[in-house]
């Protein structure tokens, strides 16, 4: 593209002719996937999203573990920000309004995707489709069969995914931990956990609270709107939605439950063994949600079928939970036949990081099935904050029981052209 | 129908939003509060819910929002209807909210009025909102409606498809194909060979999601000649396809298509399909 910087004209004119010289051959065409790699390897990435999460996970997933990265490509609907992707990772990138053309692109590697997160489910399985590994921030979705649908693409195509938090290989290397660890795994407990985990703040609840007297306002003309909402409903234009702030309403995030579930959910579901389940109970105390902007909740308490109790709460509105204390699951939790067979069992793997599961062919520590069920719960407690009901859970099917309005919120048909 | 002195009077018990625009401001009892309101103004049945929606006013550039608190109104009693057990209530008050779409109220109230059909509507609703899938401006958010309510939806979105065009043929495909209709298998044949990609890959997602082996050679037809963004979904569409028929118990028509996308997908940056393909062909056998 020999003018860098971007209009709306201008990609309309000259993306399908753009062409990129950069001189980095992706580990594709070299002959597929090498057992090993040298370490210095550098991964060919392409961005979808240049807002200020952009190449984060790439500083953080990559870089800080170890290996290189180079930019060949950014998408972004507001072409202000695209414009800065030359600044900040270099002239080889080429610039895209529309993210599928960074997919479609055979000399890239990794997809880094940090956009909105109404837009993560759909990059994520367009890049694992198209071959790519992928790094996804958090949250992973906007609702619970997204999470699934991601999940069914990355293991068909046996990609790796790395969601945008790492909380569970700090918690993996805790003795404490890694014996919780071992005995949930070990099936020992059966049906019998005592465990209650509160995870108490950590949600700025009263900030994630959406604007219910944004007026419309002109669409700047740097942004394609219609674009930005995707596959969301088309709202009105209002600054609020756009940029930071998307966290405060439905369509595109899911207020404070899930923007921070993902990380506080990430090292407690591989302490407590739960990167293969769901809850089956929960409950919220919270007023009547309003249908766009997220509103504020106390608590919410979810069960497991095992019988261990997950309670998130918000610790900034209404009354504290007090229903139960925190309990650890402890070794005096099994009998004496029991804690023998439990020191006969190997200790957990340790976890990969994301450049030596790309390297090995395996998953990486955050990887897609545990993403998707930590952030089930986000999307399980808003379900029952937004109903202000009780919801009972299927964690194999991934439906709730008995409540079609609550499946409504499972699974959120798209607009067109989009479709999980 | 006009809102009553009582409704108006009762609307207006919901609390006015914080002075930052948000509803920080609730509290636990204001809450409850706000619950016992939506079932006081759910016992005037249908007039009250007709009186909401007359509360409602079009959001307009520049102008302040004039409708928040019926606007909220009408979600909660859309919402707390739908948990009460009773289901003729909640019919009562989804046939209310279709009763005020297809009208010449603006259609920023419309869309609002169908997304909450969405979240409370049922099998009563479905022909109203059938006819908004002629609607242009109404379209997608009736068709994402049906979906959402599924009970009765698929004949609906059958019955439209002759008379739908463009965008509007899309969104109905595309439901048919959320709906797993196999009543649609044709609709979805036909849309493979569209001129619109979007519509092909509507109908190569739609077979897939029936698992229609009798479709497997033209979507494998397509896919082969498509490119990029299209050949990436089309064949992702085959394999979602033979893996819906595995489990279906159709392995020798999924081993058909794995091994066609084994044997054509050779380009090294298609190894990871043809990769899947291979693993697919041998759990098939």
């Amino acid at each position: 593209m020999a003018d860098q910087s971007v209009s709306r004209r201008s990609f309309l004119q000259g993306a399908a002719a753009a062409a990129t010289a950069f001189a980095i051959v992706p580990r594709s065409v070299l002959g597929g996937e090498p057992a090993k790699a040298p370490p210095s390897e550098t991964f060919a990435c392409g961005l979808i999203g240049c807002g200020g999460q952009a190449g984060e996970d790439l500083n953080s997933y990559i870089k800080h573990w170890g290996a290189d990265f180079k930019v060949l490509a950014a998408a972004d609907c507001h072409y202000g920000r695209l414009n800065n992707a030359k600044k900040r990772w270099g002239e080889q990138v080429e610039l895209h309004t529309d993210w599928r053309r960074v997919v479609e692109r055979k000399d890239i590697d990794v997809v880094s995707i940090a956009t909105p997160p109404h837009w993560h489910a759909l990059c994520c399985i367009a890049a694992a489709q198209a071959g790519k590994d992928i790094l996804c921030e958090k949250p992973m979705t906007r609702f619970i069969a997204e999470g699934r649908a991601v999940v069914t693409a990355v293991k068909r195509y046996r990609r790796v995914f790395q969601i945008g938090t790492s909380g569970r290989f700090g918690a993996c290397k805790s003795g404490t931990s890694r014996q919780i660890h071992k005995i949930m795994r070990s099936g020992l407990l059966k049906n019998n956990c005592q465990g209650v985990f509160i995870q108490k703040g950590g949600f700025p609840v009263k900030r994630y609270c959406g604007l219910v007297n944004a007026k419309p306002e002109p669409v700047p003309k740097e942004l394609d709107w219609d674009m930005y909402c995707g596959p969301g409903p088309l709202r009105p234009y209002h600054h609020d939605r756009f940029g930071w702030n998307h966290r405060f309403y439905w369509d595109h995030e899911g207020g404070a439950l899930a923007d921070f579930a993902q990380h506080h959910m990430d090292p407690f579901q591989w302490i407590y063994g739960k990167d293969d389940a769901s809850p089956v109970e929960i409950e919220s105390l919270a007023p009547p949600a309003h249908p766009e902007c997220c509103t504020p909740w106390a608590w919410v308490e979810l069960k497991y079928a095992d019988g261990m109790t997950l309670v998130l709460d918000g610790n900034e509105w209404g009354p504290r939970y007090d229903r139960k204390p925190a309990r650890h699951v402890k070794l005096e939790d099994l009998d004496a036949e029991s804690q023998k067979k439990l020191a006969e069992l190997p200790d957990p793997e340790p976890l990969l990081t994301f450049p030596e599961a790309v390297r090995q062919r395996k998953e990486s520590g955050g990887h897609v099935e545990a993403a998707h069920r930590a952030i089930t719960i986000a999307h399980l407690a808003n379900i029952s904050i937004r109903l202000g009901r009780k919801i009972k859970y299927d964690p194999v099917k991934e439906e709730a029981i008995g409540d079609d309005v609550a499946n409504r919120l499972v699974y959120q048909p798209m607009r067109e052209p989009w479709h999980l | 129908m006009p809102a009553s002195a009582e409704l108006k009077a009762l609307v207006d018990q919901i609390p006015d939003h914080a002075k930052g625009g948000s509803y920080v401001n609730l509290t636990p009892e204001t809450g409850e509060a706000m619950r016992k309101l939506a079932a006081e103004i759910l016992k005037g049945g249908r007039d009250n819910v007709l009186g909401i929606i007359e509360m409602l006013a079009e959001p307009k550039e520049g102008q302040p929002i004039a409708d928040i608190k019926p606007h909220y109104a009408l979600h909660i009693l859309a919402v707390q209807v739908t948990g009460t057990g009773d289901d003729k209530a909640r019919a009562d008050v989804a046939l209310a909210i279709a009763s005020q779409v297809g009208g010449d109220k603006p259609k920023a109230i419309q869309k609002y009025l169908v997304q909450e059909l969405g979240v409370c509507g049922g099998k009563e609703v479905t022909d109203t909102l059938g006819k908004l899938l002629l609607d242009a401006d109404l379209c997608d958010d009736a068709a994402r409606a049906l979906a959402a309510i599924k009970d009765g939806a698929p004949e609906v979105l059958l019955a439209a498809l002759p008379k739908v065009k463009d965008r509007a043929r899309l969104s109905v495909v595309k439901k048919l194909a959320v709906l797993k209709c196999e009543k649609a298998a044709d609709a979805f044949k036909q849309a493979l060979g569209d001129q619109d990609p979007d519509l092909r890959i509507a109908g190569g997602w739609g077979i897939a999601r029936i698992a229609d082996a009798s479709a497997a050679d033209a979507l494998l037809k397509a896919a082969d000649g498509a490119k990029d963004w299209l050949r990436i979904n089309l064949t992702d569409a085959a394999m979602s396809l033979a893996e819906a028929l595995v489990a279906a118990g159709k392995k020798p028509e999924a081993a058909a298509i794995y091994a066609h996308i084994a044997k054509t997908r050779t380009d090294p940056t298609e190894k990871h399909l043809k990769d899947a393909a291979e693993r697919g062909l041998a759990a098939a056998k």
